[in-house]
């Protein structure tokens, strides 16, 4: 009476339970055993199991090793657990199973056989390869993605370069015959003939920098960063040094703060405060006294440097248009200018994976902020290397 | 002097800048003795004494040679692989005389055996000065090589 109720309840449970002794006899097993592996092992000694009833190992897919079976490792006295694939003809299609044993041990702690719960876990499995699946396509088209853009960048960038590359040629043509003209025939055009050659020159002038300009962009966008541990401040005191010329008779002073080393491009970075500084001395040129700051600060916890003018400022509502190519908030009458080299300044910070911004506001001057990678350290923390 | 000795042979196709070019020469009076060829076919006869410059001899050689890069036919890096690869034509100072920057093709020409490579300036005044400073110094400073010091063909080791 007592081992029938056992028996219904074992056959109730959804999980299959095998129990052996240590011949490896089976002692019980319930039905769901034999709706997992297709029929009960009651004749098969331990080491057929694998070969009878189909049973191999996940990864590789080889017959299941008799001696790695869960059971036999219990009979060992060892408890572990494993998955194993189930593949026969008795059962209709392939499962998976995880297998837990643990040895069944009597007062002394003998171990006396072993008790195996078996647990189908096909449906996790399959779920498993179908989000290993999912997420290898999603992989897979993010990186094609990515290289189309890329592709799509070089391309652009290679037309730029080679359509202001090929500019140069007509350009340089048409300067060359305007000065001819100048020099040689002067005297003979009337004044005006003289004032729309004039124009002539002051256009193609204007073009010679937006052709030298467009290609610096797109040369910057093409070339391979050299990253270096690059002390920053006397890049910008050079810089400083060399705009000094442009501002000839104004009153501009420059406040060089404490700056940083960055792991940067030199070169590049250069550009940057070239771009930056003399942008600055541009627009304070209204200013009786122009000062313009470049330093170090910490913006919502990072760490990055600024050009600082109290020059004419713009509008916020025109920030976006800023770093944008050809893109200018005044006209070129009021101050000079192709548009580009803010556009130049953002694709070698962006290059340098790091961010640009700008505040301003209208005639109380701008600031532009940047931050590179490196820039958190210490001031001279590097200088005793 | 014959008709085919130049001391200087500029290889130009485009007719803008040759004007350019010759009006420069001009203005520094170093166009007395100007060949010109338009393509990289046109030079390479000229250096080689072949087609329309087969009464030419080796022993004449031009001072300076300026060298387009984007040449018809023949394109000026072959020009100058030719020339400066053949002992009877090696020691001819060319002066590569272009519109491009690329890095490609100034190494191409310097490891080819240029002896100088100009990207023609933009502005006119500085192109007047490069030409000026190239008719000084290869046609008044530079020694040229001695005639008939050129190492006879196939004799190279």
């Amino acid at each position: 009476m007592q081992t029938k109720l056992l028996q219904t309840v074992l056959d109730s449970l959804g999980d299959g339970l095998i129990v052996v002794d240590m011949a490896g006899r089976l002692l019980i097993w319930n039905a769901a055993v034999e709706n997992l592996i297709g029929a009960a092992p009651t004749a098969l000694a331990l080491n057929q199991w694998p070969e009878a009833l189909g049973l191999y190992e996940p990864v590789e897919c080889k017959t299941y090793p008799a001696e790695q079976l869960p059971m036999a490792r219990a009979l060992r006295g060892e408890s572990c657990e494993c998955e194993i694939l189930v593949r026969t003809p008795l059962t209709a299609k392939s499962i998976w199973i995880e297998v837990t044993a643990h040895p069944l041990k009597d007062q002394n702690a003998n171990v006396v056989g072993a008790v195996t719960a078996v647990r189908n876990i096909t449906q996790r499995k399959i779920s498993e390869q179908e989000i290993q699946r999912l997420h290898d396509e999603l992989e897979s088209r993010v990186r094609q993605r990515t290289a189309e853009l890329e592709a799509a960048n070089k391309e652009l960038e290679s037309f730029t370069y080679s359509v202001a590359h090929d500019l140069r040629a007509p350009l340089r043509h048409i300067v060359g015959f305007a000065q001819i003209l100048e020099e040689d025939f002067r005297p003979k055009l009337e004044p005006e003939a003289q004032q729309y050659l004039t124009r002539i020159q002051q256009g193609t002038r204007r073009m010679g920098l937006l052709v030298d300009e467009l290609l610096n962009l797109a040369k910057v966008g093409r070339q391979p960063l050299n990253l270096q541990l690059v002390n920053l401040a006397p890049i910008a005191e050079r810089v400083i040094a060399e705009l000094a010329p442009s501002h000839e008779g104004r009153e501009v002073e420059c406040k060089l703060g404490e700056l940083s080393w960055a792991n940067c491009d030199a070169n590049l970075v250069k550009q940057v405060f070239q771009h930056l500084i003399s942008n600055a001395i541009k627009y304070t040129r209204l200013r009786q006294h122009a000062v313009i700051e470049i330093g170090k600060t910490e913006v919502g916890g990072q760490m990055c440097i600024f050009v600082r003018d109290n020059g004419v400022g713009f509008n916020m509502k025109y920030v976006g248009k800023l770093f944008g190519v050809f893109q200018r908030l005044h006209r070129n009458e009021d101050f000079e200018g192709t548009g580009i080299g803010l556009a130049t300044v953002q694709r070698i910070i962006q290059k340098h994976r790091g961010r640009v911004w700008a505040e301003g506001e209208m005639d109380r001057g701008a600031t532009f902020y940047f931050t590179l990678k490196g820039l958190e350290q210490e001031p001279g923390a590097q200088e005793s290397k | 002097m014959k008709a085919f000795d130049a001391e200087i042979l500029l290889i130009e196709d485009n007719q803008d800048d040759l004007d350019l070019t010759l009006h420069a020469l001009k203005r520094e009076n170093l166009a007395n003795n100007i060949l010109i060829a338009r393509d990289g076919e046109e030079a390479l006869d000229f250096f080689f004494c072949r087609g329309n410059y087969a009464e030419r001899n080796f022993d004449a050689p031009p001072r300076l040679v300026l060298l387009d890069l984007k040449l018809p036919k023949v394109n000026g890096i072959e020009v100058l692989q030719q020339v400066k690869s053949d002992p009877r034509t090696k020691s001819i100072p060319v002066v590569v005389l272009t519109s491009s920057k690329e890095e490609l093709d100034l190494v191409r020409s310097y490891n080819l055996g240029a002896n100088s490579y100009i990207q023609k300036p933009v502005n006119f005044t500085e192109f007047r000065q490069t030409v000026k400073h190239l008719g000084l110094y290869w046609l008044v400073v530079n020694q040229p090589a001695p005639q008939g010091a050129c190492e006879p063909a196939g004799q190279e080791p």
